[in-house]
C-alpha cells in the first residue's frame, strides 16, 4: 500500500483472506491521514469480500477511482446490493424449553405407544395370513434370513457364551472359596447359563446385529421408495420384508440360545479343569445333578418370545425412517437400544414368572 | 381413465391442494407441471393411492381407488419413481419378473421370456437382465425402471419425473420411449415433470400445477395462458427453447 498524499493507492490482494488485515490498515489511514480517494488500479486480486469493505468505506465517504474493469463490475454488482441482516432465530427462554421438551417427549411416548400397538396387530395379522396359506411362505427369503441371523451368528455366540460363563466362574470360585465351597461354582455356571445369561446374551447380540441389520435394510430400502414400489405394485410391506424376518429370527433365536447354552457349559468345563481341578468327567456328572431339565427349559422358552420383539422393533423402526441418511442412522439405534432394553425388561418379568410358578 | 374430483391435500396448516379436479382420457399423455415445491409430486401420490388426501376422491378406469383391491391396482397402473425403486437385492430381470409371478401361475420360462420382451421394449440390452440396480448408470435405471412399471401391461401409467437427473440425450430417449408406448400400446400415461421439453414434445396436455389449482390445456394454449405465473413458466429463455426444440423434432 502506497501513500500518496491526498490518494491512497492501493495494491496487492484483497480479499477474504486479508480481509481483517485491509480492514485495519485502512481505517487507520481513513483515521490519521484523512484521504479521501482510495486508487484501485494496482490491485492485484479483488473478491466479493474485499469489495463489500470497499462498498462500506465508500458510504462513509471515500471515493474509489480507477478500479481495473473487472473489479469495477464487481464493484458495481456489491455495491449494489442491499444486505438486509440475518434474522435471528427466536430465542426461547432455556426454562420455557424445558417444559417444551417434556411436553413434546409425553406426546411422543403416547404417539409411540399407538404406533407399537398398531404395528404388532399389522404384523400379526400379516404372519397369520402367511401361515394359513402355506404356499405362499416366502422359502428363499426366509431361508437367507435364516442363514444372516442364526448361521453367520454362530461364531460370535459361542465366543461370547464360553466368555461370560469364564467370567461367572471366576466370580463364582472368588466368592464361593473363602466358605470352601468353590466347587460349587459348576452349579453357579450351569445354571446361571441355562437359565439366564445363555438366552440373556445371546438375545442381547442378536439385537446388535439383527436388529440393526433388519432396521437399516428396511430403512434404506424406505429411502429408495422401494416400499412405495411395494405397495403400488399390490404386494404388502408387512408380508414381504417383516414376515420372514420374523418367522427366521424364531427359529433362529432358540437354536442360537441352545448352542449357547453349550457353548457356556464348556467353558464352565474349562474353569473347572483349570482354577479346580475338576477333569471333564467329574464336570459333567456335577453339571448333570446340578441342573434340570426345567432350567434349560426355562431359558428356551424365553428365546421366540424375545425374537419376535427383536425382529418387531428392527422391523418398525426400518419402516419409520423417512427419506434420509440420517434418519437411518437414527432408528436404526433407536431399534438396537429399544430392542436390548425390552429383552432387559421382559427377562426380569420372566424371573418373577417363573419363580412364582416354582419353575 | 384416472379422475379426481375436490382433492385437499394440506401439510399443517398450509394447503398445498385446494379442492384439484382432473380428468385424464384415455390413452392420452398428461404432463402435471408446476415449480418446485408446488405439490406435484403429493397429487401423484393421491392419483396411484399412497396417500389419502384430506378431501375428495380419485377414480381408475370408472372405479373408486378406494374399491380396487392390490391385485386389480397391480394389473392396472404401473408407477415409474424418480429414483426408479428397483429392488436393490434383486436383478433387473427378476424386478422385472416379480409382478408376474404373482400375478400368475406363469412357469419361469415363460416369465424370462416376457421380461426380456419388456426389457427390448424399453431399450435396454438383454444383458442388462443379469445386473443389479446398483450396477446401472442413471439412464440404464430408469429404463429398467419403465420396463418393470410395464411388466403387467397396465393400462394406466405413472412417471415421477421420469428425465429428471438424465443427460440430455438420455432424456430424448426416455421422451421417445413414452411416446412409443402410449402410441403403440394405447397406455394412458400421466406423467409430473419440469422438464418444459417433455412437456412440448410428448404431452398432449398439461396441467399446471399453481397456488394449488390446475390449469388443464394443451401446451399450445397454454402458451396463450393469461395467467402470469405460466406465462413466466412457459415462455421464460428455457421454455421458449424447449419449444423450439420440441416443435423442431416433430410434435
Amino acid at each position: 500500500m502506497n501513500d500518496g498524499g491526498k490518494r491512497l493507492t492501493l495494491e496487492g490482494v484483497l480479499d477474504v483472506h486479508t480481509l481483517q488485515h485491509a480492514k485495519l490498515l485502512l481505517t487507520q489511514q481513513l483515521k490519521t491521514s484523512k484521504t479521501k480517494v482510495f486508487d484501485l488500479g494496482k490491485l492485484g486480486a479483488l473478491d466479493s469480500t474485499g469489495a463489500l469493505l470497499l462498498c462500506g468505506l465508500r458510504e462513509q465517504g471515500v471515493e474509489l477511482t480507477g478500479a481495473r474493469a473487472e473489479h469495477q463490475r464487481l464493484l458495481d454488482l456489491v455495491c449494489g446490493l442491499k444486505l438486509a441482516t440475518l434474522p435471528k432465530p427466536a430465542q426461547v427462554p432455556r426454562w420455557r424449553q424445558l417444559v417444551i421438551n417434556l411436553g413434546k417427549g409425553a406426546d411422543d411416548v403416547w404417539r409411540d405407544a399407538y404406533a407399537v400397538i398398531a404395528f404388532v396387530a399389522l404384523a400379526a395379522n400379516a404372519t397369520g395370513r402367511v401361515l394359513l396359506q402355506w404356499r405362499r411362505l416366502p422359502l428363499p427369503s426366509i431361508s437367507r434370513h435364516v442363514a444372516e441371523t442364526g448361521i453367520d451368528a454362530l461364531p460370535i455366540v459361542a465366543l461370547m457364551a464360553v466368555m461370560i460363563s469364564i467370567v461367572i466362574g471366576y466370580q463364582g470360585v472368588a466368592q464361593l472359596r473363602p466358605y470352601g465351597g468353590e466347587e460349587f461354582t459348576v452349579n453357579l455356571v450351569a445354571v446361571s447359563m441355562l437359565r439366564e445369561m445363555g438366552v440373556l446374551v445371546t438375545s442381547i447380540m442378536v439385537a446388535g446385529r439383527s436388529g440393526s441389520a433388519f432396521a437399516a435394510e428396511i430403512g434404506v430400502m424406505r429411502v429408495r421408495e422401494e416400499i412405495d414400489a411395494m405397495s403400488v405394485m399390490g404386494m404388502d410391506p408387512m408380508e414381504m420384508l417383516v414376515v420372514p424376518r420374523l418367522l427366521a429370527l424364531v427359529i433362529t433365536l432358540p437354536l442360537l440360545t441352545f448352542f449357547s447354552d453349550l457353548m457356556g457349559l464348556a467353558g464352565g468345563a474349562a474353569i473347572a479343569a483349570g482354577i479346580l481341578d475338576i477333569t471333564p468327567l467329574q464336570y459333567l456328572s456335577r453339571v448333570h445333578s446340578a441342573v434340570s431339565v426345567d432350567d434349560l427349559t426355562v431359558g428356551l422358552v424365553k428365546a421366540p418370545v424375545f425374537a419376535i420383539l427383536i425382529a418387531l422393533v428392527g422391523c418398525m423402526h426400518g419402516l419409520r425412517v423417512s427419506s434420509s441418511a440420517e434418519s437411518v442412522g437414527r432408528e436404526t439405534t433407536r431399534a438396537v437400544v429399544k430392542a436390548i432394553f425390552l429383552v432387559i425388561v421382559l427377562d426380569a418379568l420372566f424371573s418373577i414368572l417363573f419363580e412364582r410358578l416354582g419353575v | 381413465m384416472v379422475s379426481a374430483r375436490g382433492i385437499v391435500n394440506r401439510f399443517g396448516s398450509e394447503v398445498v391442494h385446494d379442492k384439484l379436479s382432473l380428468d385424464v382420457m384415455p390413452g392420452e399423455v398428461l404432463g402435471i407441471a408446476g415449480g418446485s415445491g408446488s405439490g406435484k409430486s403429493v397429487l401423484l401420490k393421491t392419483l396411484i393411492g399412497l396417500r389419502r388426501p384430506d378431501a375428495g376422491e380419485v377414480s381408475l378406469a370408472g372405479q373408486p381407488l378406494a374399491s380396487i383391491g392390490p391385485g386389480e391396482k397391480a394389473a392396472l397402473i404401473g408407477v415409474l419413481f424418480q429414483q426408479g425403486a428397483l429392488f436393490s437385492s434383486l436383478s433387473v430381470a427378476q424386478n422385472i419378473m416379480l409382478p408376474v409371478a404373482r400375478a400368475t401361475d406363469l412357469p419361469s420360462g415363460e416369465q424370462e421370456r416376457i421380461a426380456a420382451m419388456k426389457l427390448e421394449l424399453a431399450g435396454l440390452p438383454a444383458d442388462t437382465g443379469t445386473k443389479f440396480p446398483s450396477e446401472l448408470s442413471g439412464g440404464m435405471i430408469k429404463r429398467a425402471a419403465f420396463a418393470r412399471a410395464l411388466a403387467l401391461d397396465p393400462r394406466i401409467l405413472f412417471l415421477d419425473e421420469p428425465t429428471s437427473d438424465l443427460d440430455p440425450l438420455a432424456a430424448a430417449g426416455i421422451d421417445e420411449l413414452i411416446g412409443q408406448m402410449n402410441r403403440a400400446l394405447g397406455i394412458t400415461i400421466v406423467l409430473v415433470t419440469h422438464d418444459l421439453t417433455t412437456l412440448f414434445s410428448v404431452c398432449h396436455r398439461a396441467a399446471i400445477l399453481v397456488d394449488g389449482k390446475l390449469t388443464v390445456d394443451t401446451p399450445q394454449r397454454l402458451l396463450k395462458s393469461p395467467n402470469p405465473w405460466i406465462h413466466d413458466f412457459l415462455h421464460g429463455a428455457r421454455g421458449e427453447l424447449a419449444r423450439r426444440q420440441a416443435t423442431g423434432k416433430g410434435n
